[in-house]
């Protein structure tokens, strides 16, 4: 129990307590509320290709620059918004069945369990200084994506130069 | 490629802007839709902040401006790195997202130049690119708070200032580019070792969006300092507000 | 007994409780009081508006401070009121170091620490015992955390110089670490001051006498050395 400090002015401490209660209640509260997230910026880069265009159209639009396969490795992956959440990790670029470039992304589990292999195609990516940024798929489009069986990829060579289109800062 | 807002803003806000956004939406700088908040951005007013503690903050930015100015140490070289170091492709920022950069045409292009200059003969590209060229791989320092270390070549802007016979001792030297955005940097800072008007990134010519054919590359200011896509160059003793200072924020902006 | 050595005695006991008087000196002398009040402004606007400058390119992927803690609504007025409160932040924080130092108040306040006097304290604490019927002497966990504080406050004017500064001042910014750690020092200083705020302002509500010592000035203070074994009023 609480043993509250006896008060030396001779008024009681018990009338008081509500008040310096209620005050106490009131700065938790407000600076709580702060650890919530998010305000967009009225002009956020990174947005979604407009519906009904192709990811390779959207891409195109984007200036692509060459980069080599092997500086994009390890590269993390976030969401194009102002709280840059983590999504995952860029582990190999490979060529699918139609002969469309593919990136490898290990997506982050709920702390830490649950990380999947999926294969997201590069015109959905852009680069954003030394990360990655998933423009045409929302986190839930992500997680449906089925997961990569490993070694049923074709994994294209480090030192290819592959072309990435390009977004500014999500804020 | 168009932002559109959730929620339409009252119209009469917009109708005393309207002279503004014709003028952009003429410059095809906007497509589509405009947010309120966009809006607020453009023009830099906002209903909630007091015009009252706006003027007293812009005062004291003013006044840091000037102290700025005193600790900048016209001599002090920026560090530089290892090419191994350097990220390429570089960052992206603008204003705009990348879709909205406006390529120029190289052999069109013509630097033009203005104000308290001798020789005021524009320049085409290949006549900048036979001055003495200079490289630094320097870090690119962004208000925003993220930086990037890369490599950046091209002809001091000191040595072009010298060579069109510019007014050294004149104020500012300012810049105008391809997309409206306007900078003016200090005289000192202009003739700083490391200052240089790059035409290449990473040994090669400078890519669409990271400024061909021309840009300004400090190592002594912020990143939103430096101008792309420049298209003239003026030496004044008259002030002039860059893009990003007619919002609020910071002129000097020094590192 | 010899009546007379008696009479001295007494005469004698009667003089030193005489002399055991408070002096005129206040547990919070007026300067220290506006001292104070200044730098709770200005911390709250370096640090309010610091979250907003933090937003625009956050340190800890997807932590984002929420509009209505911001100061600025935006980018260029969270740096224009960084900028203006750093100045009174730095000004009024090297006033009260001076003052501190050189009126021997952090001597008198906060030292000396000692080791079991940290373990008593800390030992009151988890078992609620929070006297403050004596608000004269700061318990060992409050001079420990007082210290903390300081000493972040000054840790964030270096930061912040590097930060501000990293080619003028890169001397500084290299010993950091760099001009990203130096973000992240920054930031780190940040956590610690607001996490002292939050302990600091709910103790004062809890113990509402010492917030209306430090608007008023609170106690005067006993002399050292001639403390009475009650508390005076």
């Amino acid at each position: 129990m609480i043993q509250f400090p006896q008060a030396t002015n001779g008024a009681s401490p018990g009338h008081r307590m509500p008040l310096a209660r209620q005050l106490t209640t009131a700065v938790l509260l407000f600076l709580l509320q702060g650890a919530t997230v998010s305000a967009q910026s009225p002009t956020p880069g990174g947005a979604p290709p407009p519906p009904g265009m192709s990811l390779a159209a959207s891409a195109a639009m984007r200036f692509p620059q060459p980069i080599q396969v092997g500086d994009l490795l390890q590269r993390i992956v976030i969401e194009p918004v102002e709280s840059q959440s983590y999504l995952g990790k860029l582990e190999q670029i490979v060529r699918q069945s139609d002969g469309s470039l593919a990136a490898l992304i290990t997506l982050d589990g709920f702390l830490g369990f649950g990380a999947r292999l999926v294969a997201v195609p590069v015109d959905a990516l852009v680069l954003l200084g030394n990360v990655v940024e998933v423009v045409a798929f929302t986190p839930a489009q992500l997680r449906q994506l089925p997961s990569v069986v490993p070694g049923t990829t074709t994994p294209v060579s480090l030192n290819e130069i592959i072309k990435v289109g390009l977004a500014k800062p999500s804020h | 490629m168009s932002f559109r807002p959730v929620k339409r803003p009252n119209s009469a806000i917009l109708d005393g802007h309207r002279p503004l956004l014709q003028s952009l939406e003429r410059r095809g700088l906007i497509r589509g839709g405009l947010s309120l908040g966009a809006l607020s951005l453009l023009t830099g007013c906002d209903m909630t902040r007091p015009q009252s503690v706006e003027e007293a903050l812009l005062a004291i930015s003013r006044m840091n401006d000037s102290v700025q100015a005193w600790l900048f140490d016209p001599n002090k070289l920026a560090p530089t790195y290892p090419a191994s170091m350097v990220l390429n492709p570089p960052k992206f920022n603008a204003y705009y997202d990348v879709m909205d950069v406006k390529s120029v045409d190289g052999s069109n292009w013509r630097l033009e130049l203005a104000g308290l200059i001798a020789e005021k003969r524009p320049w085409t590209l290949p006549q900048i690119n036979a001055l003495p060229q200079q490289s630094e791989i320097i870090k690119h320092i962004c208000v925003e708070g993220w930086d990037y270390i890369g490599q950046w070549s091209g002809v001091l802007l000191r040595t072009f200032l010298e060579r069109v016979g510019a007014d050294l001792n004149a104020k500012y030297v300012v810049f105008k580019t391809a997309d409206d955005y306007p900078s003016s940097i200090d005289m000192a800072t202009a003739l700083h070792p490391q200052t240089l008007l790059a035409t290449q990134y990473a040994n090669a010519t400078l890519a669409d969006p990271f400024g061909y054919p021309l840009r300004l590359r400090m190592s002594t200011k912020l990143g939103y300092k430096n101008p792309k896509w420049i298209t003239a160059i003026e030496v004044t003793n008259t002030y002039q507000d860059g893009y990003w200072e007619k919002l609020g924020f910071p002129w000097f902006a020094g590192l | 007994m010899n009546k007379r050595h008696g009479a001295t005695r007494m005469s004698n006991a009667i003089a030193l409780r005489q002399t055991a008087r408070p002096s005129d000196k206040r547990l919070h002398p007026w300067s220290v009081r506006i001292m104070h009040w200044i730098n709770a402004v200005a911390m709250l606007v370096m640090i309010t508006s610091g979250w907003g400058i933090y937003n625009d390119d956050v340190i800890i992927r997807g932590l984002l401070f929420s509009k209505s803690l911001r100061l600025g609504d935006w980018a260029a007025w969270s740096l224009n009121w960084h900028f203006a409160g750093m100045w009174l932040l730095a000004s009024n924080g090297l006033c009260y170091l001076v003052y501190g130092v050189a009126k021997g108040r952090f001597r008198e306040r906060l030292l000396p620490i000692r080791l079991r006097d940290v373990i008593r304290t800390v030992d009151d604490t988890l078992h609620f015992k929070i006297d403050h019927s004596d608000l004269t002497t700061y318990n060992a966990v409050q001079k420990i955390l007082y210290i903390i504080v300081i000493l972040a406050g000054i840790a964030q004017v270096v930061t912040g110089l590097a930060i501000w500064k990293p080619i003028q001042f890169s001397g500084l910014t290299s010993l950091l670490g760099g001009f990203q750690s130096a973000r992240i020092i920054h930031f780190a200083g940040m956590a610690v001051i607001v996490g002292f705020l939050l302990v600091h302002v709910i103790l004062a509500l809890l113990v509402p006498q010492t917030l209306r010592a430090m608007l008023t000035g609170g106690p005067r203070l006993i002399p050292p050395g001639q403390r009475a074994q009650e508390p005076l009023p």
